[in-house]
């Protein structure tokens, strides 16, 4: 079960190597892969060297925004006065995703290498990587991980022997989507409700525990010591000039072959569902994509010859998000799948902005009606009126996430709500 | 350099307003006169967590509309708060609280004062288009005394948050998340903060109600007026809410100085409690050993006569106005009686954190240091009567008085409202208003001086001690009565140090501090 | 206990569990103030520690009863009522006890497409309750849940800590069969 599928795309599996290779979990066995090389480079930069680095090549946040990493670290103070933290957000839950757990089981120490070269480019003294709570196997495999780096001094005081502290804490949340939203996920962190908060103030200027902190993700961070060992200009040699490098894609639904893939960014979406996921099974037509997880806007069978870059995809009217595409094939009935979407999310609002916490519920509500036959007409000009409200009113985007699916699900699918209401 | 904050001017409206560095949008539209509706945002309550996203206005420049209850205001700002995107935003807010709310205005005891009311008044929108079915919660005791109407609440987390910032006590939480989220308690504890009640104050619809106020009054039949509490030597300024010339709620008003929005429960019930009790209605006389029903005149007459300058006892309380107390210091003058004493019932204290200057105070009455300011002093004992000597007592002194004191005095004045065991042995009863019944000044613990208006009607012919006491001078040939509260004030002002700088008009609805430090006295004993 | 939990690991246990070591004290015994301790050690501010203690009371009782978030409070210097605030937020913490094996069905989206709704009624149907419900012999306990991260190997299911993919309706009897 699982990763690795084989396929035939060599040369960009860079962070996804050793995927599937059990070697590749131990310290021993990741050290003799090469592993924990670009740590003691790190060690002997000046932070700004490094946040220089991962700027020149480029990297963007690969937890569905595509803010530039090195960017976001240059808002850190340069001279601490207290404590700066690392958060490591691998609280994976957007429906669709499952990329993140890839690096967690398979690659630990890879990840735990980029939070430790992160961390001294922000100046974190602690390091907390938050795995959502249901991924108790991955985080089991990523802790022992941990505590090996420990027992080998490459955490913990004096790391390498270079004079430079840094722990490392491994927690697990407890089950709310909301958790991965970064102030939600400090919040929790911090010991509370995962509810995320107005910004200002902002992570970089008071974060978890009040100090400043950066919210980077599994695979951002996973992509650092490659950057790192290799320089920036061999990254670049993936994806264009505003989305270098490669990323992993998660792919599921009606896939002949869905899993996880590293593909450089900028190849077309129909690419990466057809000739690497190989299409819907049964030679199905496919109706619909919802690219970048549930949260993104979905494209139709036909309108899938957009190129996978943050801007590729925004132009198509959609997002790159995580890079996790839902695949539907004709069968799917799209009111349905958009019903378990809005269920999703009205049952993840933390129920802070009232837009999300009532709207969200009240469209599931509303397609819970039209699917059981009891729909009117009157009801999509509600549904849009709803797509109208819930966008950009709230203090975290969970509930714009519910209108992107909705609005063009509406759109495009019009037809088959019409039809449900008038049965 | 300096730490004085640069004004700043923005446009709100069209209108320009000026303001200190550091105000919200909010603020400074307040200050120009623009109310942004809001629900979770109270100015009492330091946490913003911005999220009821009713005060979402548009800023030019800002690529969504702001919530203007967070967001700073910044030289040369142009704010739209009826800008069509605002007002469909409000609208909607308006339309999704609506959506599981129930419409049971006519029995909540909010409606006529409920923010979800007004706004969905003013957005119009009459039409639901939920056809779904309403969630429905019920409703749950929090505290012995407050109940919570689970459907009728909007999650503005205002009580929540008064227990955590202001009450330090995180007892009151929000359970659940999204449309299941509600407030609640732990199982098994109930609410048992001393300020409790405040939580009902800040809940902007009727979610939050007092158990002894619930379908008691509509906020429209009530009549309001400004008081101070009499619960301790804090002087908490209060609202006192009256149907039929009953007492039915307090409320705490808005004094930065004292009590910022808040009160003590110990003090909010006070009040209501006071209600019920056996009052002095009529004058009365004592004639052939029995106390006989007089007009005023008559009484105030026959007193006057009686009364002789000699020996005498005086006890007092301090729950009386300033001026009572200061016209039956001329009284005891004239009579050549010195001294006079109090006595002040005692409680635990209890304090509120976020507002460290609130407490309730162990003293339990609210004008010690008016009583001291002209003359008595505290006692532990009641004072004993000297056999035919004179015994004049003031107000709320002799409740636990035992049924034959003062039975040997020669004469025995009571100006009080309350009858009690020991009245029944004075020559003389002035019935006497009780402060919410009249107006006058209490001063507070730190020295603030404070108006309270007159709430209720007296019972009977009942009238303020210091009407009656000064006339009872006037009968004696020893002064000119007061006519009036303002008079009654600037007679007092005009010879007591401390007071001789202040007007009732200054002292206004907050009150000033008594202008002088130190020991304070009657400026006519100094001179003596 | 084996090998003692490192620091850096302790806010990483699995709290969903068949072997449980039931308590009614959670932090008398020296495994549960070693936990405390250690995680303390972690954070700089008591409070975060909550999150890795419910985790550790589930773990050991198989749910969080209102005693143990009354304990938590206590040691953690903060109200019961803000305990349960926290517990009732997450969908993780059991507010009522389980059967030995909680199955986890994934019905969102990715699975929703692959016949979760028949394997999550599959096993309702295997197990003979409704959902949220016992077992009579107190081994299961089926519920639904939303997204479990594994979308590109639907069905979905979790029991307990372990994850099955791919699972599709017929799989369940094999699956029960092999859970104790």
């Amino acid at each position: 079960m699982g990763f690795p599928y084989s396929h035939d795309l060599e040369t960009t599996t860079q962070m996804s190597r050793h995927f599937g290779e059990e070697k590749a979990r131990t310290l021993e066995g990741w050290k003799s892969l090469g592993g924990y090389a670009a740590l003691p480079t790190a060690l002997e930069m000046e932070p700004s060297e490094i946040t220089d680095v991962v700027k020149e090549s480029g990297l963007r946040g690969r937890g569905g925004a595509g803010f530039p990493t090195g960017v976001k670290w240059s808002f850190m103070p340069q001279e601490p006065d207290g404590p700066h933290y690392l958060c490591c957000n691998a609280d994976e839950s957007e429906p669709g995703a499952f990329k993140d757990r890839e690096i967690l089981r398979w690659v630990p120490h890879l990840l735990i290498e980029g939070c430790l070269i992160a961390a001294r480019a922000i100046r974190a003294a602690h390091v907390y990587v938050y795995v959502r709570g249901e991924y108790f196997p991955y985080s089991r495999i990523l802790a022992e991980a941990v505590v090996e780096a420990y027992e080998a001094g490459l955490a913990g005081e004096n790391i390498l022997d270079s004079g430079w502290t840094c722990d490392v804490t491994v927690h697990i949340g407890a089950g709310a989507y909301i958790a991965g939203e970064e102030t939600g996920l400090m919040s929790s962190l911090m010991g509370g409700r995962a509810e995320p908060w107005i910004k200002p103030p902002f992570p970089a200027q008071s974060g978890a525990f009040g100090r400043p902190t950066t919210v980077n993700n599994v695979e951002t961070l996973a992509a650092v010591p490659m950057i790192l060992s290799e320089g920036s200009a061999w990254y670049r040699q993936w994806g264009t000039e505003r989305s270098p490098g490669t990323k992993l894609w998660c792919c599921s639904g009606h896939l002949v072959r869905p899993g996880t893939y590293e593909l450089p960014l900028g190849m077309p979406l129909r690419n990466v569902i057809h000739e690497v996921c190989g299409g819907a099974p049964n030679g199905r037509r496919i109706k619909a994509v919802i690219p970048g997880g549930s949260s993104t806007a979905m494209l139709t069978g036909d309108e899938l010859d957009c190129e996978t870059t943050y801007e590729g995809m925004a132009e198509a009217g959609s997002s790159l998000g995580t890079a996790s595409p839902i695949v539907m094939d004709e069968d799917t009935d799209m009111v349905r799948a958009m019903l378990r979407i809005a269920q999703f999310y009205a049952h993840e609002s933390c129920g802070q902005c009232v837009q999300c916490r009532e709207g969200t519920a009240w469209v599931a509500k509303i397609l819970q009606r039209i699917d059981e036959g009891d729909g009117t007409m009157a009801d999509l000009d509600t549904l849009y009126h709803l797509c109208d409200q819930l966008t950009g009113r709230t203090i975290c985007p969970l509930a714009d996430s519910v209108v992107f699916p909705l609005r063009s699900s509406l759109d495009k699918f019009r037809g088959e709500y019409e039809s449900l209401i008038s049965r | 350099m300096s730490d004085a904050p640069k004004d700043i001017t923005l446009t709100i409206d069209e209108a320009e307003v000026t303001v200190e560095a550091g105000t919200t949008v909010l603020q400074a539209a307040e200050r120009a006169g623009i109310v942004v509706p809001h629900y979770c945002y109270h100015p009492g309550i330091p946490s913003r967590p911005a999220q009821c996203r009713m005060c979402l206005v548009e800023i030019e420049g800002q690529p969504k509309l702001q919530p203007s209850c967070v967001f700073p205001a910044q030289d040369g700002m142009v704010v739209h708060t009826e800008s069509e995107d605002a007002r469909k935003a409000r609208q909607s807010v308006i339309e999704f609280l609506l959506l599981n709310h129930p419409l049971d205005c006519p029995i909540c005891d909010a409606a006529g004062q409920c923010m979800l009311q007004d706004y969905a008044f003013e957005t119009g929108q009459l039409k639901s288009r939920y056809a779904e079915a309403k969630v429905v919660l019920g409703r749950d005791r929090i505290a012995d005394d407050i109940l919570y109407f689970g459907d009728r609440c909007i999650i503005c987390t205002r009580c929540v948050r008064f227990m955590e910032d202001l009450a330090g006590d995180n007892a009151l939480v929000v359970a659940q998340r999204g449309h299941k989220a509600y407030i609640d308690t732990f199982p098994g504890r109930d609410l048992d903060h001393a300020f409790r009640g405040n939580i009902v104050d800040v809940c902007p619809v009727g979610a939050l109600v007092h158990e002894d106020f619930v379908f008691k009054a509509r906020a429209w039949d009530m009549d309001s007026a400004p008081g101070i509490c009499p619960g301790c030597s804090t002087g908490c300024n209060i609202d006192i809410n009256v149907t039929e010339n009953q007492i039915v709620r307090v409320k705490p008003r808005y004094n930065p100085d004292v009590n910022s929005y808040w009160m003590c429960d110990h003090g909010r019930r006070l009040p209501v409690v006071s209600n019920r009790a056996v009052r002095a209605e009529a004058p009365l006389i004592r004639v052939d050993e029995e106390l006989e029903p007089a007009s005023w005149n008559e009484a105030l007459e026959w007193t006057a006569e009686r009364l002789k300058a000699g020996p005498g006892t005086a006890l007092v309380s301090a729950g009386e106005s300033c001026e009572s107390l200061f016209y039956l210091r001329l009284l005891l003058k004239d009579l050549g009686i010195a001294g006079g004493t109090f006595r002040v019932g005692s409680g635990d204290e209890a304090t509120l954190p976020g507002f460290p200057k609130l407490k309730l105070r162990a003293e339990r009455a609210p004008n010690v240091a008016g009583a001291r300011l002209v003359g008595f002093n505290t006692a532990e004992e009641l004072p004993s009567v000297s056999d035919g000597a004179t015994l004049v007592a003031l107000g709320d002194s002799l409740w636990d008085a035992p049924s034959d004191y003062g039975v040997n005095a020669g004469f025995f004045l009571y100006a009080g409202s309350h009858l009690v065991p020991a009245t029944a042995n004075a020559t003389a009863i002035f019935p006497a208003a009780l402060p919410p019944e009249m107006e006058g000044t209490l001063i507070n613990y730190e020295g603030r001086v404070q108006r309270f208006h007159r709430a209720l009607r007296a019972p009977g012919v009942a009238r303020p001690a210091w009407m009656s006491l000064s006339r009872l001078l006037e009968h004696r040939g020893a002064g000119k009565g007061a006519l009036d509260i303002r008079a009654a004030f600037s007679s007092m002002a005009a010879v007591t140090r401390g007071l001789d700088e202040l007007s009732w008009d200054d002292l206004g609805l907050r009150g000033r501090s008594l202008s002088e430090a130190g020991e304070p006295a009657l400026v006519a004993d100094r001179e003596e | 206990m084996n090998k003692p939990i490192h620091p850096a690991a302790v806010s990483a246990q699995a709290f969903q569990v068949a072997d449980l070591r039931p308590t009614d004290r959670l932090f008398d015994d020296e495994d549960g103030a070693d936990r405390l301790q250690k995680a303390l050690s972690r954070y700089p501010e008591k409070r975060a520690a909550l999150l890795p203690m419910l985790g550790y009371a589930q773990e050991r009782n198989g749910w969080v009863s209102a005693a143990a978030m009354e304990e938590i409070a206590q040691v953690l210097e903060l109200t019961p009522a803000y305990v349960r605030s926290v517990v009732t937020f997450y969908t993780m913490y059991n507010e009522h006890p389980v059967g030995r094996h909680l199955i986890q069905v994934c019905t969102c989206i990715s699975c929703h497409l692959h016949e979760a709704d028949e394997v999550f009624e599959k096993f309702l149907g295997e197990t003979g309750t409704r959902a949220g419900e016992v077992s009579d012999d107190g081994r299961f306990t089926v519920i639904e849940a939303e997204c479990l991260g594994a979308c590109g190997f639907a069905t979905a299911v979790q029991v307990n800590d372990r994850y099955f993919e791919n699972v599709s309706p017929g799989d369940v009897p094999a699956i029960l069969e092999e859970l104790d």
